[in-house]
């Protein structure tokens, strides 16, 4: 279970909207003593509709916001403009590094993967786990207190 | 030189996120880090030497691919950063 209050889900669905009709993405941090949550968009330096990267600069400046504010990466999300909130197999192989290498530890075994779609007149969004061998694991998000 | 790492490429490194470093080129300076942690160059090269596509360096703000690539002129000023990219798609 993944706990994400209504308004960071839907702060994730208004970047998914903003960027159309590219996809988006970012991350969401939490507060390791108060849990508080915030929701941080990340350049999509593909800028396409087909696939997201995450601006590396960006994405390493948040890293350093985390050590110096006791922040944790409690998710990584980004939209599926035309398909279902779920992982494709991109997004597995790209959960890994070497990409592919799903022999390996997943580079970030304990991160959420939020995913967004689109596809519908009403956005769905879920989360999931990605794990060694590839292993999808969809866990359900609980947003009330 | 500062060199700066995230994620899975700080675990190649000894788990530390940001290290001094030498180099008068980033080829030189991706030797010399595989020379404190073997193995380091093996994830950031391809076999034939050249930067593996998901990985990205960049001086100071810049992306050494858009710079003169691994040949890019390094100083003691200089930071460096090595990021994994962090992608996917449809
Ligand atoms: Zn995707």
């Amino acid at each position: 279970m993944a706990y994400i209050p209504n308004e960071i889900l839907q702060a994730m669905v208004d970047h998914a909207k903003d960027d159309l009709p590219n996809e988006a993405c970012g991350m969401i941090l939490i507060g390791r003593s108060d849990r508080q949550m915030t929701v941080h968009r990340v350049t999509n330096t593909a800028a396409s509709p087909y696939r997201y990267e995450m601006s590396p600069l960006e994405m390493m400046k948040l890293e350093q916001k985390r050590d110096s504010e006791n922040l944790d990466l409690f998710a990584i999300y980004h939209s599926h403009v035309a398909s279902a909130a779920y992982p494709s197999p991109t997004d597995v192989r790209m959960a890994f590094f070497p990409p592919g290498e799903t022999d390996n530890e997943p580079m970030f075994p304990d991160t959420y993967y939020v995913l967004v779609s689109l596809e519908n007149n009403k956005p769905d969004v879920r989360a999931f786990h990605i794990k060694k061998h590839g292993e999808i694991s969809e866990e359900s998000i609980e947003s009330e207190n | 030189m500062t060199v700066n790492v995230t994620s899975v490429i700080e675990k190649l490194v000894g788990g530390q996120r940001s290290f001094e470093s030498v180099g008068d080129s980033v080829k030189s300076l991706i030797e010399n880090i595989n020379e404190a942690y073997p193995g380091f160059s093996d994830q950031i090269l391809e076999e034939g030497g050249e930067l593996r596509r998901f990985v990205n360096i960049y001086l100071n703000d810049e992306d050494i691919r858009y710079l003169d690539g691994l040949n890019t002129e390094l100083t003691d000023d200089d930071t460096v950063s090595i990021l994994p990219a962090l992608a996917g798609g449809e």
